[in-house]
């Protein structure tokens, strides 16, 4: 079954921008897939709109079957996304806590998930701070941490380490892996070629709202004639 | 029920949310507006009452506490849900509620009601605080609680339609101070609407917030400016514009998704 199924998914904002053109994309369940594009590509786009954070203009998006605005399409996906956007009225157990309502976890079962998280993200020593008063990497950890509350099938992470010292971009691969090595299905946006060749499985490059390739790091990079990665996305972004 | 309360879990989360952010600004939220509300009886109750004759059969301190407790209420209910509305767009917080699997319904109550709630607690705290100095009746429990519930259903929803159509603090702010703010004094809570000379009692009349005074101030005292049937009707038909409006935003996605 496909984790994600996007059909002539197509997207114009209120102001004329074609950020999304006939795009057509499947993900299957378990796997680890990169997106790489330029700013402006439409990742951030395609994202929001899996997410119901945008309004679509034609299309259709499945998650693992369900269409994406359905409640069980939402119950399946944990969404970090590349703004920071925590509730500044909440401490980083709140935070939690409250992400695990929102989805539907009883109080009980939402208090001792937070914990295993906070464990996981080492955030336990910053529990009752509130959101604006922790350092960039704890808020980068407590993204991460919020998405995976509900303990999501799918997992779309836009730009998780951006901006990021390498200690913590290192945890966060680790986190990342070990999640995906549980049969979690990822999809990972990043502007670093270096982590979506570390990482994923499979990569799509995006331009321009439109896919230009997709396949593993090694068969893009027969498929364009490069030696690494960036050859294949500068080759392939020049068109 | 059971069953119930697991489906809608998500809607009590996210109004605990809401009335988690009213308790922890509490002083803000509860005490400065029920002392401003409380200084006003007793500067313009016990000080000037004196010097006014009886309206309705009432002491002016006694016939201005409905007003003064309504204003308190509708402005709380309506600055609580457009700053908490707008904060959470402006800090893209409201995401993580809207990719969350709750209905379009239940994200609109769920943000409205943490106004309704502050706004009951102003209106409780502030009427057992004037008890203390006047002796204020319910004359009419049941249409108090019905101009009560409309009022917060017409301002809770247009603090939420004005925290999704804001695009700076000060929209708010705005809507407040230049529009719900004059029409709430200008609508007869410091006085009798039908003592004004025309044509200002005739202008008076066109002003919506003096229904919903008059039909709080029936609750209380029994009497008011507005026949009862003609007050609750007016209110009943702005809440249900608001509501209407606000659920509208929700169900589209207006302003609240690109």
């Amino acid at each position: 079954m496909s984790a994600l199924a996007l059909n002539g998914l197509t997207k114009r904002y209120d102001d004329g921008l074609l950020a999304l053109c006939d795009f057509e994309l499947e993900i299957p369940e378990g796997s680890f897939f990169g997106l790489l594009g330029p700013n402006g590509a439409g990742k951030t786009t395609l994202i929001s709109a899996v997410c119901n954070l945008i309004r679509i203009t034609a299309g259709d998006i499945r998650v693992f079957g369900h269409p994406h605005h359905s409640i069980e399409a939402r119950r399946l996906i944990g969404l970090a996304e590349q703004d920071v956007n925590l509730d500044r009225f909440l401490d980083v157990e709140e935070t939690l806590v409250y992400h695990g309502g929102y989805y539907g976890l009883s109080r009980r079962t939402a208090r001792q998930r937070a914990r295993e998280m906070m464990d996981v993200f080492d955030l336990h020593g910053k529990a009752r701070t509130r959101a604006p008063k922790l350092s960039g990497g704890m808020r980068r950890r407590l993204l991460l941490a919020r998405a995976l509350m509900h303990e999501p099938r799918l997992v779309i992470l836009d730009e998780p380490t951006a901006g990021v010292d390498f200690e913590l971009r290192m945890e966060l691969w680790r986190y990342i892996r070990r999640l995906h090595s549980s049969g979690t299905t990822i999809l990972l946006t990043t502007h670093y070629l270096e982590e979506a060749e570390e990482l994923c499985e499979e990569i799509a490059l995006i331009r321009g709202g439109e896919l230009v390739a997709r396949d593993t790091a090694e068969a893009l990079r027969d498929a364009y004639d490069a030696t690494s990665l960036t050859d294949v996305y500068l080759k392939a972004m020049a068109g | 029920m059971s069953e119930l309360i697991t489906r809608h879990r998500p809607l009590f989360w996210l109004t605990r949310r809401e009335v988690l952010r009213v308790s922890k600004l509490w002083t803000q939220t509860i005490a400065a507006p029920v002392i401003a509300s409380f200084l006003f009886i007793l500067v313009f109750g016990l000080s000037l009452g004196g010097r006014i004759k009886r309206i309705d059969g009432y002491s002016y301190d006694v016939f201005i506490v409905p007003g003064l407790i309504t204003m308190a209420m509708v402005q709380a209910a309506y600055s609580n849900n457009a700053s908490s509305v707008f904060q959470a767009r402006f800090d893209r917080y409201l995401h993580d509620v809207l990719a969350a699997p709750m209905r379009n319904w239940e994200v609109n109550l769920g943000l409205s009601l943490g106004g309704a709630v502050r706004a009951l607690a102003i209106g409780v705290s502030l009427f057992g605080l004037s008890l203390v100095v006047v002796d204020v009746p319910i004359a009419q429990p049941g249409v108090l609680v019905l101009a009560v519930v409309l009022a917060l259903l017409l301002f809770s929803a247009l603090g939420v339609v004005v925290g999704i159509y804001a695009e700076t603090f000060d929209h708010h702010t705005f809507v407040n101070n230049i529009i719900i703010l004059p029409l709430t004094f200008l609508g007869g809570v410091f006085y009798s609407v039908s003592r004004l000379p025309s044509p200002w009692q005739e202008i008076s009349r066109a002003n919506p917030i003096f229904y919903l005074v008059s039909a709080v101030r029936y609750g209380f005292l029994g009497t008011a400016d507005a026949p009862i049937g003609l007050a609750l009707g007016v209110t009943a038909v702005l809440a249900l514009a608001a509501v209407g409006w606000s659920s509208w935003l929700f169900r589209t996605g207006r302003r609240l998704k690109a």
